[in-house]
């Protein structure tokens, strides 16, 4: 369970504090619910998946994970380009605390991930949707309570899409996902819950298609 | 998953996950990046000694100009290397905050070891590769030596700690920052013997902690030389620990604003 209390969030320019992003946005995601989030580009959803995250910190409010919660996966960070996709798993094993079991869950990782020999290359070299199917796999790999992903999946192809949904299945009885994307299929072949950020606050909605109708019915503002 | 992981164990394991990735982007990021990063200080060192004992004199202070030169650089390096690297840290490693086991001090601390242990090995080599030459690169007192680059050591990572922070809050200071390197090097004594100077331009210069860690070191190697009479070691280890102290006060207070952004 994920309880998220009037989070107020705004970030810093260069004159000075920005508008308010979130304002006041509170609820509560039960656990096993595959939750996602939609609304307007710069509406607030990747800085309120950072927060969850634990990545960023809301400048008022407070979020109380009562479970363990992945790193959010997106295209931001995580992955560092002059080092190889195994390097990049062993690092990320490595602060996970998996040390003894890097192996295991590296081959893991290279199956899922299923990109071939370029596992052993930079992930400078990787196209967008080869780095989605490695950061997917690289969560995937170690027993989280909750998935965080920003958009990762809008990369990936149908194949993948079909696996990383798969997995999620074979998981839900005791892990769930909370994912950003701007697709409509993706979501509702993931998600049960919705919630809608708009104007700084957030809306919940017990199915995600009562979400995205309420987006489409604001979709200029 | 490991249920009750402490605060230290998590520290350990992300400092020899970060300590391990950034020797590998360090040693072997470009084609023969190892090889660069041992040859560019030799490289410095050689043509300045060159310059030097070709056309100016055969000894400095009562030793040798070469050793006397290239201790100077070394220790001089020890501190510019770690600061500069340090200070460059957290913006190299913004990738890794999307992990919420990564704090900014740790790449910062992580990055200064590893700097410490390169310049170690660089080190080693020089010297051997002086001692080829046939100069006497023995140091008569290898503790004092090894103390002098501690604190000079210290000095980088303290000057890491707060030149960091204040970077990421003001950038611009971060290019004055490092146009003062330069002038930092020569008033260090590197590239004259400060001994020459008269007073009381001497007593500005001594100011300088770092000058005190170079002259330090060349005692080490030759307790003979004539070191600047005020020379002090506690001088620059006051330094270094006051900085190491406000610098890590900084990076405390700061914390979220590193990160965020």
């Amino acid at each position: 369970m994920i309880i998220v209390e009037d989070i107020h969030k705004r970030y810093q320019t260069d004159q000075g504090p920005g508008k308010w992003v979130l304002q006041g946005v509170s609820f509560t995601i039960p656990a096993k619910l595959n939750v996602g989030l939609v609304g307007a580009n710069g509406a607030g959803k990747s800085t309120l998946l950072r927060i969850i995250g634990g990545v960023d910190q809301p400048n008022k409010g407070r979020v109380d994970r009562q479970c363990r919660v992945s790193w959010p996966m997106g295209f931001g960070g995580g992955l560092q380009g002059s080092l190889t996709g195994r390097q990049n798993a062993k690092f990320v094993c490595r602060i996970h605390g998996y040390e003894d079991e890097i192996p295991d869950r590296i081959a893991y990782i290279q199956d899922f991930a299923e990109i071939g020999e370029a596992f052993d290359q930079p992930v400078k070299t990787y196209s967008s949707g080869m780095k989605s199917r490695l950061l997917f796999g690289l969560s995937l790999a170690f027993d989280f309570d909750v998935y965080i992903s920003d958009e990762v999946t809008a990369a990936g192809d149908v194949n993948f899409r079909k696996k990383a949904a798969a997995a999620f299945k074979n998981l839900a009885d005791h892990a769930s996902l909370i994912m950003v994307s701007h697709g409509e299929g993706t979501l509702k072949q993931f998600c049960s819950a919705g919630i809608w950020i708009h104007a700084g606050k957030a809306y919940w909605f017990d199915k995600i298609d009562d979400a995205l109708n309420a987006y489409k019915e604001h979709p200029s503002t | 998953m490991h249920q009750s992981r402490n605060a230290l164990s998590i520290t350990l394991s992300v400092w020899k996950a970060l300590f391990l990735r950034e020797s590998l982007s360090r040693l072997f990021a470009s084609r023969g990046a190892w090889f660069w990063l041992l040859v560019e200080p030799v490289f410095h060192v050689s043509y300045m000694a060159f310059i030097f004992t070709v056309i100016r004199v055969r000894s400095i202070g009562g030793i040798d100009t070469t050793l006397w030169l290239i201790v100077g650089m070394l220790a001089f390096f020890v501190f510019r290397r770690t600061g500069t690297q340090s200070m460059n840290a957290i913006d190299a490693n913004r990738a890794l905050f999307a992990y919420r086991q990564v704090k900014p001090i740790d790449t910062l601390l992580v990055r200064a070891g590893l700097e410490g242990i390169l310049l170690f090995f660089i080190s080693l080599l020089l010297l051997t590769g002086l001692a080829l030459f046939g100069h006497a690169v023995l140091p008569v007192d290898p503790l004092a030596v090894m103390v002098a680059f501690l604190a000079l050591w210290l000095a980088g990572l303290g000057y890491g700690l707060v030149t960091s922070v204040v970077v990421e809050l003001a950038p611009e200071v971060g290019k004055l920052i490092r146009l003062m390197m330069m002038p930092l090097m020569i008033l260090s004594g590197t590239m004259f013997p400060i001994t020459a100077v008269p007073q009381p331009y001497r007593d500005w210069l001594m100011l300088n902690p770092l000058a005190h860690g170079l002259e330090m070191a060349r005692v080490g190697f030759a307790p003979h030389y004539h070191a600047v009479p005020e020379m002090s070691i506690g001088y620059i280890f006051a330094f270094a620990l006051l900085s190491i102290f406000l610098g890590l006060a900084l990076q405390r207070r700061f914390a979220l604003k590193l990160i965020t952004q």
